[in-house]
């Protein structure tokens, strides 16, 4: 699925402009380091972080998005960091559970 | 010269915590990778050094493996990536963020001993296996990255950029 059809989907807001590419998997862990070691190429990552630490992880699985849930928001070095790295930002007002229920609904599993 | 053309993927995923030591005795700093449930906090003696805890955060270690030759490269002498954004145009990694073009970022990997006053720093195959590794992954998305041992730097400890570390992840919200 097209990440502008998951936008459209579930609601999500866009914080940086993003690339639509094609979003294969997803992960959901709020440990950065996780993330290097467990996450696929092209996938959805669901977090909580807001921290540089998030893009520079991400960058290196290749992940195709970042949604992060509860409403929380990341800092202007964060987004201009996702920017350089072509990673699309958006951010998601409930909880990572009721974000997933909605991807599986979706298709994904 | 190597016949594989390797296929890198992760293996031997070790979940753990990074441990910052100090030495009152040199000043040097140092790093371990513990696997206990509790990262170790104890001041201990060993040789001319005296060391003690600075500071932990959970990491996550792992190796190579090549899925064409079976060949394992480890990388148990790389305590952690960082994403760099050096300016220092006398340092060699702040050179070579300099001439990276759009979607293309360096990464420092950081070996336990940032102070090298063993010699010693992440190994050659380790930077080798590391760089082909992520080349495979980013380059059908169109991304570049370029790994680089940490000896490379001027000064790691002052060096500007964004380690990837489970620690001080709240400390902006």
């Amino acid at each position: 699925m097209k990440v502008s059809e998951l936008v459209e989907k579930t609601g999500l807001k866009a914080i940086n402009e993003y690339k639509d590419s094609e979003v294969e998997s997803v992960y959901i862990s709020d440990m950065v380091s996780d993330l290097i070691a467990s996450a696929k190429a092209n996938c959805l990552v669901i977090t909580l972080q807001t921290h540089k630490s998030l893009i520079a992880a991400a960058n290196l699985v290749a992940a195709a998005m970042i949604v992060i849930v509860n409403g929380r928001k990341p800092s202007e070095d964060v987004v201009a960091l996702a920017n350089r790295t072509g990673i699309g930002l958006f951010s998601y007002d409930q909880d990572s559970w009721t974000f997933a229920k909605q991807l599986v609904k979706l298709g994904f599993e | 010269m190597d016949p594989c053309t390797h296929e890198w993927s992760i293996c031997n995923v070790r979940h753990g915590y990074l441990v910052e030591e100090f030495c009152f005795e040199c000043g040097g700093r140092r790093s371990l990778f513990s696997i206990e449930p509790v990262p170790p906090t104890e001041e201990y003696r060993e040789g001319r050094h005296y060391w003690a805890y600075l500071a932990s955060c959970q990491t996550v270690k792992f190796d190579l493996k090549c899925e064409a030759c079976g060949r394992i490269v480890s990388l148990n002498d790389v305590n952690g990536l960082m994403l760099s954004e050096c300016i220092d145009s006398t340092c060699q990694v702040g050179a070579l963020v300099s001439q990276q073009g759009p979607g293309s970022l360096v990464y420092v990997a950081i070996c336990p001993n940032t102070t090298h006053s063993t010699g010693k720093c992440v190994s050659s195959e380790g930077i080798e296996a590391l760089n082909e590794y992520f080349k495979a992954k980013l380059a059908p998305v169109g991304r570049k990255v370029t790994v680089v041992p940490c000896k490379l730097c001027n000064s790691i400890d002052k060096c500007r950029g964004t380690s990837i570390a489970d620690v001080g992840l709240t400390d902006i919200q």
